[in-house]
């Protein structure tokens, strides 16, 4: 663990508020948020469905304005999307038309990088994602939990400041997703990136983080940031389900989540 | 239909006939069959109701003198001109309005009044304006290709997967980028659907051009036939006109179709659901 770390993206007393312009309705998503993600640190936010938890990744990533309130990279306002915020959408996201390697090389592509480069870098990642098998092959032949190794490869091929995922890991079978959540770590271990995951299952949660966010439900504020201090080495689903400080982390998170109100 | 005759197009250039092929091929000879025999029990005069042998006489005769050619030849770079500045224009605005809201604003209601304006009814006054020949016929026709694209086009558009836009935004792509690699490629199956529509209607809208405003053409060959009397020569024009779209529809429209919806178009399904 490196010895300075610096919030990455600060987010100051922030309110999110979505509109529906036809029926002229407000609803409030994230009331008055205040939380900071530290660089290299991965930070997981759990909630109630409905908690405004993946509109915060929409906030950050810049598809939409606070109402009040702030939010920062490096120092800077985010005004709109870009490479440096990658996300990891829960519907993967892929371009059904184009091969897994062509998918994986498209931020690159978009950058200008020449198609020899591109390909080689793209490769790398699918390696990385153990995927190289599927390289020539459209997203449609690929299972679900390989989609989302290939979206996870996408967005890190593009060297992102930090990696947002948008409950990635909720539309695959509960088997898969012990082994992608593993995968994940490792590929993080290889990889070292600020990452901001979104999850309503507080296990997976206290299993990935270095910290936990748990949010009240709607509208979101911050309950409590919880401290994950399981080491790393221990993070592995065979061992740690009986690891009393996991039980006892998770116990608590879940205290959290479920009653909000104190 | 559909299962029959995808399987004898597929088989087309091997030579060897398929059971819907003898079938078809069966049919077109019935339907000759019965004519003949048909001329020969009413029996009227030949310019009233021309048989095969007249008509075929006719053929013979409208390619030795190179009309039939030089006609065909007209007919089909107006068509084509029409068909592909029609696509163009369509695809352009199509865009634009499925795009923008300002612009689908100020132009939606406008677009929505002049489709319900058929083309045959702008004939009459695209004559007075620019006068008999090409350009009348190919806006004519544009006109037909116009609204089946953009329609099309904007419903391709309006249901491109927005995630996928949001997507790529979040790997780097510019407003152009995600035009070209998002939004063009998802809505191509339903720009392939009106171009198929528009050419039809475009074909139609063809010959019914040529009939008022042409002195060259497919169209204009059954008109001046039936206004000279030589019967023979309308029917000439009237298979060939089948012909024509027969030709068309099998070497051109389903092919493009077949590639883009039953492939592409299964990738894209596939890839939605999941």
């Amino acid at each position: 663990m490196t010895a300075i770390r610096e919030p990455k993206i600060s987010i100051n007393g922030v309110t999110l508020v979505h509109v529906n312009e036809e029926r002229r309705q407000e609803h409030l998503a994230v009331e008055d948020l205040s939380l900071d993600i530290v660089e290299g640190e991965f930070l997981c936010v759990v909630g109630p469905s409905g908690c405004g938890k993946s509109t915060l990744i929409s906030a950050i990533a810049g598809f939409m304005k606070p109402r009040t309130g702030g939010i920062t990279m490096n120092g800077r306002a985010i005004e709109k999307p870009g490479a440096d915020r990658g996300v990891v959408f829960q519907e993967y996201a892929l371009l059904p038309w184009k091969t897994v390697l062509d998918n994986v090389a498209i931020g690159l592509k978009y950058r200008g990088i020449a198609k020899p480069e591109r390909e080689r870098v793209a490769r790398e990642y699918l390696a990385m994602a153990r995927l190289s098998d599927a390289a020539e092959k459209y997203p449609h032949e690929l299972s679900g939990g390989m989609r989302q190794r290939v979206a996870v490869a996408r967005t890190l091929a593009n060297t992102p400041e930090i990696m947002m995922m948008d409950e990635p890991f909720a539309a695959v079978d509960a088997q898969t997703r012990l082994t992608l959540q593993e995968e994940l770590l490792r590929v993080w271990d290889e990889h070292p990136i600020t990452v901001l995951f979104i999850t309503h299952s507080v296990e997976e949660a206290v299993f990935l983080a270095d910290r936990v966010a748990v949010l009240t439900p709607g509208p979101g504020r911050l309950r409590e940031l919880v401290q994950i201090d399981i080491p790393r080495e221990a993070r592995h689903w065979d061992t740690i389900s009986t690891d009393t400080r996991f039980l006892k982390l998770r116990d608590h998170v879940m205290k959290l989540v479920r009653n909000p109100s104190r | 239909m559909t299962d029959a005759t995808y399987a004898s197009g597929a088989s087309a250039f091997s030579f060897r006939p398929t059971r819907a092929q003898i079938r078809g091929a069966f049919g077109v000879f019935v339907v000759f069959a019965l004519w003949q025999i048909s001329v020969w029990i009413i029996a009227l005069p030949p310019y009233f109701y021309p048989g095969p042998s007249e008509v075929a006489g006719a053929f013979v005769d409208l390619i030795q003198k190179g009309i039939l050619p030089s006609y065909l030849l007209d007919s089909a770079s107006r068509y084509m001109a029409g068909v592909s500045t029609g696509l163009c224009l369509g695809i352009a605005f199509g865009l634009l309005i499925g795009l923008s809201r300002f612009w689908s604003r100020l132009l939606g209601p406008i677009i929505n009044f002049f489709y319900a304006i058929v083309e045959v009814a702008w004939i009459p006054l695209l004559v007075m304006w620019i006068g008999y020949g090409f350009d009348t016929i190919l806006i004519a026709i544009s006109y037909v290709v116009f609204f089946p694209v953009l329609y099309n086009t904007l419903t391709g558009v309006q249901t491109v997967q927005k995630v996928l836009v949001n997507a790529m935004q979040t790997l780097g792509a510019s407003r152009m980028q995600v035009l070209t690699s998002v939004i063009l490629p998802s809505a191509l199956p339903n720009i392939i659907t009106g171009f198929r529509v528009g050419a039809g209607f475009a074909f139609r809208g063809l010959i019914f051009a040529e009939m008022i405003a042409a002195g060259s053409g497919i169209g204009f060959l059954i008109f001046d036939g039936a206004a000279t009397r030589q019967t023979d020569r309308v029917v000439v024009g009237m298979i060939v006109m089948g012909l024509l779209w027969l030709a068309l529809d099998r070497l051109f429209l389903r092919p493009i179709e077949r590639a883009t919806i039953e492939r592409w178009g299964l990738v894209r399904a596939k890839g939605e659901s999941a």
